[in-house]
C-alpha cells in the first residue's frame, strides 16, 4: 500500500479509536459484568475500525445492482438433470425479486446478496444503520423463501 | 462455484435477532469461544445471524483473534 494510503487508514484508526472511547463512556453504566471488561469494551473499538475500513475500501466503488450475476450461480458440475433444476430455481428467483420485494428491498437484497456490498456501506450510501438495513434484507429473504415455498408447492418456515 | 447457492441468497431459515441484538451479545459470545464453550448450543440465534450476516462474522471473527493477541501479550 502507497504512503498516502497508510497514513489514511492509520489516520482512520485513530478517529475509530476515539470514537470508540466515547462509546465506552458512554456505554460503561450498562456494563453488568456478564462478560470480561476488555472482551466487552474491545467490541466497541472492533465495531468503530471495521465499519470505517469497509467504507474506505468501497469509497470509490459505485454500487450497482447487477441480478445476471444469478445465472453464474449454477454449478456446471452438477449432473445435468440437477442443474437444470437449479437454473429453474434461480429464474424462478430472479422473477421473485423483480416482482415481489419493493424497490428498497430489491435494492438492498441486490447489492448486499449478489454484489457482495457490505451492510455498512449500503447503510452510509442509504443514510441508514446497518441494523435497519439488515432488517430489510432479512424481511427481503424471507419474502424470496415463501415465494420459492409456494411455487414448490409447499409451505416452508421462514 | 457454491454448490448451493440459494443458502448463500437466501440465508439461513430459523430465528434471527439482527445486528444491533448480536452486538449486545457479542462479548459473551467471544468469552465463551475463549473458555471453550458449545456456543451452537448456548447461543444459538447469535449463531444464525453470524451465518447470514458478513459483517457480524467479519466482526466477531476479528474481535476473537484480538483477544486471542491480547491474552497471549
Amino acid at each position: 500500500m502507497p504512503d498516502r494510503g497508510l497514513e489514511e487508514v492509520d489516520d482512520l484508526c485513530h478517529q475509530a479509536a476515539s470514537d470508540a472511547a466515547m462509546a465506552i463512556l458512554r456505554k460503561l453504566p450498562d456494563f453488568r459484568g456478564d462478560s470480561r471488561f476488555t472482551t466487552w469494551a474491545c467490541k466497541f473499538v472492533m465495531f468503530e475500525i471495521s465499519t470505517r475500513l469497509r467504507r474506505h475500501a468501497w469509497r470509490h466503488r459505485k454500487i450497482e445492482p447487477n441480478e445476471q450475476v444469478l445465472d453464474r450461480l449454477v454449478d456446471s458440475a452438477l449432473p445435468a438433470l440437477t442443474r437444470l433444476e437449479q437454473t429453474e430455481t434461480l429464474h424462478f428467483l430472479q422473477r421473485a425479486i423483480r416482482d415481489d420485494l419493493t424497490d428498497r428491498q430489491r435494492l438492498i437484497f441486490q447489492a448486499a446478496v449478489l454484489d457482495e456490498v457490505p451492510i455498512d456501506v449500503l447503510a452510509e450510501r442509504l443514510d441508514s444503520t446497518r441494523g435497519a438495513i439488515y432488517k430489510i434484507l432479512h424481511d427481503a429473504r424471507a419474502r424470496l423463501r415463501r415465494a420459492l415455498a409456494r411455487n414448490e408447492g409447499k409451505e416452508e418456515r421462514v | 462455484m457454491k454448490r448451493d447457492p440459494l443458502e448463500g441468497l437466501l440465508g439461513h431459515t430459523g430465528r434471527d435477532p439482527g445486528c444491533d441484538a448480536a452486538f449486545e451479545q457479542f462479548d459473551r459470545y467471544c468469552d465463551a469461544c475463549l473458555r471453550g464453550k458449545d456456543v451452537e448450543r448456548e447461543f444459538p440465534e447469535f449463531m444464525n445471524h453470524l451465518r447470514n450476516c458478513p459483517g457480524c462474522r467479519e466482526d466477531a471473527e476479528g474481535l476473537l483473534a484480538a483477544l486471542r493477541q491480547l491474552d497471549e501479550d
